[in-house]
């Protein structure tokens, strides 16, 4: 395999990079899996000291031991904010796992999961499927099979299947939201269409063209996120435009260190919101987000698209920073105690959380309670539930174990992998409480104050 | 930094041994795959690697104790490792050897907030236990800038310091009790808040950079969080300038919490980093200074540093206006070392500490090193404390390079030791420093440590190699793990290092030896001398204070008054270093005329020298505020048993260069030898003084006692006087009678502003107080405050004058699990009518002071049975002054390691010392025939 065109392989030429870190430390407490496993190969120091010693020769990239401990990660990135001398966390982790797929290649489970979630005609009927099945009812009582008592081997098939089970449950609208006063018409058409008077491509007062992200997890399970997207920007002044579809943003194979490809959907992305010109990338995935914020960096090393890529990546922005830019405008009351769990990728990733906290405060009668240790990862990264299942699970509880704490009807987060695995392991531990994307909940408080017309 | 990875020799654990360990830790447990151990080959310090043979990550003590036992049984050599932020190489492993990790120790095990008082596994990160502390009102006042990633074990293991340090204190001031696993698997508790106090092998452990054995489990004192705070920025053209105004502050008498200095290429660093605070990067230097306490008094102290900041040249001055802002300077500070790290590949920090008024010289011979040297050095440093940390950037990849970072760095020390400072302030000697340990310590002080090291780990398994450099015959070489293994005989060796042949002819210019015989020598030679001589021919002596010691007595005695007392006062460092026959009222006077004092206040002290009051260790009711002697302690000078005249400590306000000998000598009673000269920190006298009393029937006055030790306002001294009626007044029994009431008197030091709104305050919430102020002019300000009229008064009472002890008893009391009242309850059946006692609630002490015919009048079972019963609940009962038959305690594994520890200073057993502690409590033994006696 030789070094694509423009980029770099492995962690080759990331000297500079790794040379930065001081070896202080400051990472470690914040790390969830050192917190769990106390081993400091389980934390982000140990982990860049691993591929430092690859990068230096003193370490075989074969190592078991260098693998194990980077596939142990769950890329939540919580290290990179504490991070004085500004390693670049990430970056370097998908550099290793690019590394690592060189002489390992990715697992059965993983692959399937790149195929269904990067191929668009693949996604959606995945997303199709996953809707009707969901509709059953079966997944939601396979996954709260054993709920709350320990049968079940933790890290078995099974336990993996029923935490499969239990997320694609957990990514149901919250029912608790819309009240009883309206009736709500499928949320999801699957041609992702708009269901109700919100014009697009007008604006009122011109805060500029903006393009969504459609994404693949988030159209097909969460279609209703996007369409909650769409409103309330166009609520608050935005000029929402049709962006071609053309799937993935590549998020998912950089994390698993398939860096070309990745490269590859980040090229296609760049070029769709190119050709819809648009001002801003409204994202609602906040996975999806970090890593389109971060194409400036993995297309730096290609001459033809950098520049491009670090426009686009520049004007990326989470959906909550855009309303936020706005405003936003307030909505009507809507009663709720609600726990906010940001997402690593938002807080973390992007470093966004005033934002978000602006759009709660444009939802009269919110009360927000911060879950205790809320900057720590829900055990979500991706497939890590599946591959980790014993650690993610691990982790996953203790989440569940604050969330529950704050004794809140309904979570809040704004990411899908974590909306599912928050929602999963709530279910799965016997506890009745929704979970919700902010924006669901801004657009739910317009509507009944009629700003969509109706 | 080219002292290779001696990763060759590390051959793994064999795995029948990490199968036994997994065993007793799980498989989670025990890391030996080499490629995962590299995680843990350095700490913070990365020029020093080596991996180790394995990884233990035990979760209780239980399980740590047996881990030390199947690896020592191996003879294996074990390294403890917190969170490995440190910065001298402690926590990396020793050839052969293997890590020993508390980080899934990690439970806050109890938090008390009435005691301030919280007990934790070792593995807790540092700002957890502020985190959990917070809802309370209280946090842990220690604030190493690594504090969100370091353990409270790896902050014991160094004695950690940090920007705050220098209003409240190291580490060391805030440990109470440590759980330790020794060398030999075996699990002792220092200390431990419930006891009275013995030697203070707390304050020996606490620093002792893991060769004294893992500490599992710690006993931390908690403080309220301040109630107001206010941080200025200062910038200046460079750091002499800024170095200027901090010595103006200190002048002026004011007490900052902080204050810190960065110059410009820190400033530089930080500003480029994540966490810019705003510093503006053209400045030669800034300085951050914050001060807190109670609102009332902040703004004037703020708005006089900030005048002199302008007077000594500040050219821009900044308030932080909001919490986030206050963060945002102080986290451009802490994260200062990290910043560094996108602007070189390589940094050395370095760590010294000098006296506060050496700093501008030594700040500009730093630059002339690195200048001379063509090296990039930048500094940022604790002002207030003389704590510089010069960080030297460069590649390692450069060898010719690395050779000069290697010299400079070497210039660096040799500056500041001959500036009057030392080595290392707070980072510890681990194996970056160990080399220069001969610059600060002779090799007797040295062959100490050694030895003391050997006492608790007598096959010297723990962390070989590290911190102390090898013997000259080549024992504790890092090389040969496992070669010690006779305790102190090395000291015993040596025990006639300050002997003379001609030392019997002292002898005879002193009147002999024979019992009765009484040696008052006027110089450390002399001292030195007569101990050498008793020591060789075993003829046992007893070190007193003065004449009229209770612990005279018909026995020889070196009478130690007669030593020279001359005051070497510093009042620009705030240190003051006196002989030991200097009066302690004198002292007081010499520091009042440049406005500053001692704050100790132990009762019935008047008369008492300096040498007695560190020997004896004790404190007053202004203890809790200001801390004990062992806290005010910078260095001492003893002549240990054996007639070697030791130099412990030194003149800084941070000194983690070796073992920490100075806490223990306080308080060590003669044990050790004389006390000959000591070295305190001094506070600058304060502005106003007030207290406030209250009176009322006994629930009253324990219900409002114990509210006041909770109230945000941290008064310098709380104490409860609780009278006992006379058989005569009243007609009914005991406790509670009508006619007498008991008192709580509450003691405020400060500034006029502060005093008046604490003393407001406390009026407002506690209504019915009487208030009695003066304004603390000259010495002795306290001799007369109602405080002490209070507890040397009842001391006294029935006396028909001041207790001095000399006949009398002084008793303490501490209650462990069992409730105060109940104690009391207890108590006043046991005294003699009439006595009343007093209560230190912020101590957690209750005193009851006999004269010689009360003694009497105490049934000695019932009193024997009362220390059983605290002992068995955690609480204990002992003699501080005079003697009560009865009250020993069994022996116990402690009482050998205190006896081998002395040892150490008095090889031939020969020092017979007043035998009020653990152990020799109550009965007068008499010199022991061995040290090793059991
Ligand atoms: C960015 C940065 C800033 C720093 N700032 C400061 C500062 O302001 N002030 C300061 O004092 N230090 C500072 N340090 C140094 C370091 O953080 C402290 O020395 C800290 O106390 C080390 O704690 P640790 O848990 O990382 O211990 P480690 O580094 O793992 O170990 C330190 C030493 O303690 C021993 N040890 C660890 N745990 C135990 C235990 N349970 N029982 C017995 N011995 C043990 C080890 O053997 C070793 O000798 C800083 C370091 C960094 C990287
Ligand atoms: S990304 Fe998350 S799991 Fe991975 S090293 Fe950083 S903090 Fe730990
Ligand atoms: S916080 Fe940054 S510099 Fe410090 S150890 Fe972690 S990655 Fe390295």
């Amino acid at each position: 395999m030789s070094a694509p065109e423009g980029g770099t392989l492995g962690l080759a030429g990331q000297d500079e990079k790794l040379l930065a870190c001081v070896h202080c430390g400051f990472c470690l407490p914040v790390c969830p899996t050192y917190r769990v496993l106390g081993d400091e190969a389980d934390s982000p120091r140990g982990r860049l000291h691993l591929m430092r010693a690859v990068a230096e020769g003193r370490l075989p990239p074969e190592d078991p031991s260098f693998h194990i401990h980077l596939d142990r990660c769950l890329g939540c990135r919580a290290c990179e904010p504490v991070c004085p001398a500004g390693v670049p966390y990430g970056e370097l982790l998908e550099h290793a796992r690019e590394e690592v797929s060189r002489i390992r290649p990715s697992g059965v489970l993983t692959r399937l999961l790149l195929v269904a979630f990067g191929n668009r005609w693949w996604n959606r009927f995945v997303g199709t499927k996953g809707r009707i099945l969901r509709a059953t009812g079966l997944p939601a009582w396979w996954g709260s099979l054993y709920a709350g008592s320990h049968h079940g081997r933790p890290g078995g098939v099974g336990d993996a299947v029923r935490l499969g089970m239990a997320m694609l449950a957990a990514s149901a609208p919250w029912p608790g939201l819309k009240g009883s006063a309206v009736p709500v018409a499928d949320p999801e058409s699957p041609d992702g269409s708009l269901d109700d008077s919100t014009q697009v491509g007008s604006s009122v007062e011109g805060l500029g063209r903006v393009g969504i992200l459609k994404g693949c997890v988030q159209q097909g399970l969460f279609g209703r996120v996007g369409l909650a997207t769409r409103r309330t920007l166009a609520a608050n002044g935005y000029q929402v435009v049709e962006v071609e579809d053309v799937g993935c943003c590549g998020a998912l194979h950089a994390h698993a260190g398939r860096l070309d490809e990745a490269r590859g959907r980040a090229r296609r992305q760049i070029g769709a919101f190119r050709r819809a010109g648009v001002e801003w990338v409204a994202v609602d995935a906040a996975g999806c987000g970090a890593a389109m914020k971060g194409y400036g960096a993995l297309l730096a090393g290609d001459p033809e698209w950098a520049d491009a890529a670090a426009e686009f990546s520049a004007s990326v922005r989470d959906v909550s920073e855009l309303l936020s830019m706005a405003g936003p405008r307030p909505g009507a009351r809507v009663e709720l105690r609600a726990a906010y769990d940001p997402p690593c990728h938002l807080l973390h990733g992007q470093g966004v959380s005033e934002p978000v906290h602006d759009l709660f405060r444009a939802v009269p009668g919110l009360t927000v309670v911060p879950v205790p240790d809320g900057g720590r990862c829900c055990g979500g990264a991706g497939i890590y539930g599946l591959t980790q299942g014993e650690l993610g699970g691990e982790i996953t509880r203790e989440k569940i174990r604050c969330i529950h704490d704050t004794g809140a009807d309904v979570v809040l987060s704004g990411n899908p992998g974590c909306m599912m695995q928050i929602g999963g392991g709530l279910l799965r531990a016997g506890i009745d409480m929704g979970v919700v994307h902010p924006v669901e909940l801004l657009d739910e408080s317009y509507r009944r104050a009629g700003l969509y017309g109706k | 930094m080219t002292r290779p990875a001696a990763g060759g020799d590390q051959h793994p654990l064999e795995p029948r041994m990490a199968k036994r360990l997994a065993e007793v830790v799980g498989s989670a447990g025990v890391v030996t795959e080499p490629g995962r151990l590299l995680a843990y080959e350095s700490d913070a310090l990365t020029r020093f690697r080596r991996s180790p043979r394995a990884v233990i990550l035990p979760r209780t003590t239980e399980e740590a104790a047996r881990v030390v036992r199947l690896l020592v049984e191996e003879g294996i050599p074990l390294t403890p490792r917190g969170a490995g932020t440190g910065l001298s190489g402690g926590g990396v492993a020793v050839p052969g050897g293997v890590l020993v990790g508390t980080s899934r120790m990690d439970r806050i095990l109890t938090l008390d907030p009435g005691r301030r008082l919280a007990r934790v596994q070792a593995g807790v990160v540092n700002s957890d236990l502020t985190v959990a502390a917070e809802p309370h009102g209280l946090h842990y006042a220690p604030d190493p800038s690594s504090q969100a990633a370091c353990t409270l074990g790896g902050n014991v293991g160094e004695n950690a310091g940090g920007p705050h340090c220098l209003k409240y204190g190291v580490t060391t001031r805030y440990v109470t009790g440590v759980t330790v696993v020794t060398g030999s698997g075996e699990v002792v508790e220092l200390g431990g808040d419930g006891r009275c106090e013995s030697l203070d092998l707390v304050g020996l452990f606490v620093g002792s950079e893991g060769r004294l054995g893992l500490a599992t489990e710690i006993e931390l004192r908690l403080v309220p969080r301040a109630r107001g705070v206010r941080t200025l920025l200062a910038v200046f053209s460079s750091t002499e300038v800024a170095g200027a105004a901090v010595s103006d502050i200190i002048a002026a008498g004011l007490l900052p919490a902080a204050m810190e200095i960065m110059d410009q290429g820190t400033i530089q660093a930080v500003e480029a980093s994540i966490f810019a605070a705003g510093y503006p990067t053209d400045a030669g230097a800034v300085l951050v200074v914050e001060f807190d306490g109670t609102e009332a008094g902040l703004d004037a102290e703020a708005e006089a540093a900030e005048a002199l900041c302008r007077e000594a040249g500040a050219t821009q001055l900044r308030r932080a206006r909001t919490e986030a802002e206050r963060q945002a300077l102080w986290q451009g500070r802490k994260k200062a070392f990290g910043a560094f790290g996108r602007i070189t590949p390589d940094l050395i920090v370095q760590d010294a500490t000098v006296p506060r008024s050496a700093l501008p010289g030594v700040l500009a011979r730093i630059t002339e090193i690195g200048r001379r040297h063509r090296l990039r050095v930048a500094n940022v440093f604790h002002a207030g404390d003389g704590n510089l940390h010069p960080k030297i950037l460069f590649d390692r990849r450069d060898p010719e390079l690395v050779e000069r970072v290697e010299a400079a760095s070497r210039e660096m020390m040799q500056a500041c030791v001959e500036a009057g400072g030392t080595i290392t302030g707070e980072h510890g000697v681990g194996l970056d420093k160990r080399d220069y340990m001969h610059l600060v310590h002779g090799p007797q002080e040295l062959e100490v440590m050694r030895a003391i090291q050997g006492v608790f780990d007598p096959a010297g398994v723990w962390n070989p190699g590290k911190m102390l450099p090898p013997a000259p015959d080549g024992a504790d070489s890092q090389d040969t793990p496992g070669a010690r293994g006779k305790g102190a005989d090395g000291a015993e060796a040596k025990g006639e290092a300050g002997g003379e042949p001609d030392a019997k002819v002292g002898v005879e210019a002193h009147g002999g030896a024979d019992e009765n015989t009484r040696w008052e020598p006027s110089s450390v030679q002399e001292v030195s001398r007569l101990l050498a001589y008793t020591s060789r021919t075993g003829t046992p002596v007893r070190i007193v204070g003065r004449d009229g010691d209770p612990n005279s007595g018909a026995r020889l005695r070196l009478v130690a008054s007669g030593l020279p007392g001359e005051v070497d006062h510093a009042p620009e460092d705030l240190t003051v270093t006196v002989g030991a026959g200097c009066p302690i009222e004198s002292l007081q006077d010499r520091l009042a005329a440049s406005g500053q004092w001692l704050p100790l206040d132990v009762p019935c002290s008047r008369g008492w020298r300096v040498g007695e009051l560190v020997a004896r260790g004790e404190w007053g009711p202004l203890a809790p505020a200001y801390g004990r002697v062992r806290d005010l302690l910078l260095g001492a000078e003893l002549v240990a048993g054996d007639g070697r005249v030791l130099q412990l400590g030194g003149r800084v306000m941070k000194n983690v260069a070796g073992l920490d000998l100075v806490r223990a000598v306080a308080g060590s009673r003669g044990r050790w030898g004389a006390v000959t000269s000591a070295t305190f920190r001094l506070m600058p006298m304060p502005r106003a003084h007030a207290v406030l009393a209250w009176e009322g029937d006994r629930d009253a006055m324990r219900d409002l006692a114990g509210r006041l030790a909770v109230h945000p306002v941290l008064p310098a001294s709380l104490v409860r006087v609780v009278a006992q009626p006379r058989e005569t007044d009243s007609a009914g029994d005991g406790a509670g009678g009508t006619s007498v009431r008991d008192r709580v008197l509450v003691r405020l030091l400060g500034s006029s502003p502060t005093v008046d709104a604490e003393a407001r305050e406390l009026g407002t919430d506690f209504p019915g107080a009487t208030v009695w102020t003066s304004q603390p002019r000259g010495p002795g300000f306290l001799d007369d405050d109602p405080v002490t009229q209070a507890v040397e008064g009842e001391a006294g009472e029935g006396q028909g004058g001041k207790l001095d002890h000399e006949e009398g008893v002084l008793l303490e009391l501490r209650c462990g699990t069992m409730n105060g009242a109940t104690l009391e309850g207890k108590l006043a059946r046991l005294l003699p009518s009439g006595r009343p006692w007093i209560h230190l609630p912020l101590a957690g002490v209750w005193r009851v002071s006999l004269g010689e015919r009360e003694v009497d009048a105490v049934d000695p079972v019932s009193l024997a049975g009362l220390a059983a019963e605290l002992r068995n609940q955690g609480g204990d009962l002992c003699a501080l002054r005079g003697r009560v038959p009865g009250l020993g305690r069994p022996e116990g594994p402690l009482d050998l390691l205190e006896r081998r520890v002395c040892a150490v200073f008095d090889p031939a057993g020969v020092l017979d010392t007043a035998p009020i502690l653990r152990g020799g409590a109550g009965s007068d033994a008499g010199p022991r025939s061995s040290p090793e006696a059991k």
